[in-house]
């Protein structure tokens, strides 16, 4: 279950921000590249919580700034990373 | 008049935020982005004060997140009327903290600085210049609608409500959330 929702954090960030799976890492930043700026963020936001069933409140969404920062958050609210 | 919303609040620059607003202004991170590079002297800071203090044409804040303050914002009417019954306004902000310079929360402070512009006060539309070399800056403002008007080394750019609203609607969604949770138990 866990390495599934490994898969699908990377697949749901890959969709969101339209960039290959590869380029998905934990260092990989908001504003860092030009596809996650702020619209990306918030299509990101969508695809994850529909990934995971889960709506995540307005503080998470503002520090969701990495990957690896998403993946602490999704964890929160009860996904098995 | 504080302004509050959108998790971050507005709070009228007072005595006591001087300093701190000087040491920010005065950081290469942040003068580098302004049309005016040049220190700013404690002297100067204070006379600035005491001018805007008395001017009903701007008014200046500073933002705050989660009890911390963490940039400057402010808005001034293009006209010099009081900002009561001018019908164009140019709003500015810098957010400091490095945490959330490139942030969504970066959005925040502008949306209630343009609700207050658009729906308190009323005005017709917002303009603003960008260093043509801060596409940062250009990015972030076409985000919330701004379309450019006049290109050069310095560029024009312009929102008129319809656009805002329409553009600023998914932004305001996400920052406007009271609470999260498993989607069925919501």
């Amino acid at each position: 279950m866990a390495s599934e929702n490994q898969s699908k954090l990377i697949a749901a960030f890959a969709t969101a921000l339209n960039i290959d799976t590869s380029l998905v890492k934990d260092e990989l930043a908001y504003n860092t590249i030009p596809e996650w700026d702020s619209t990306a963020h918030m299509s990101l936001v969508a695809e994850l919580e529909d990934v995971f069933d889960i709506m995540l409140d307005t503080d998470d969404i503002i520090d969701m700034s990495s990957v690896l920062k998403a993946k602490e958050i999704v964890a929160k609210y009860g996904v098995e990373l | 008049m504080v302004l509050e919303g959108y998790q971050v609040k507005l709070v009228p620059v007072g005595a006591s935020d001087l300093e701190m607003l000087r040491a920010w202004r005065n950081d290469p991170k942040i003068s580098q982005h302004m049309l005016t590079k040049a220190k700013i002297t404690k002297a100067q800071q204070i006379r600035w004060f005491e001018k805007v203090s008395q001017d009903a044409s701007q008014k200046h804040f500073v933002i705050w997140y989660k009890g911390k303050p963490i940039g400057a914002a402010n808005i001034k009417a293009l006209d010099g009327k009081c900002l009561e019954s001018t019908s164009v306004i140019e709003p500015g902000l810098y957010i400091y903290e490095d945490k959330y310079r490139a942030n969504l929360l970066a959005f925040a402070p502008t949306l209630l600085l343009n609700d207050f512009s658009f729906y308190d006060i009323g005005v017709e539309k917002l303009k603003a210049v960008v260093l043509a070399e801060n596409q940062a800056a250009l990015n972030y403002n076409q985000k919330l609608g701004y379309t450019i008007v006049n290109e050069g080394p310095l560029i024009e750019i312009e929102l008129e409500r319809l656009s805002y609203e329409v553009a600023s609607k998914p932004l305001k969604g996400l920052l406007s959330r009271v609470s999260g949770g498993k989607k069925s138990g919501v």
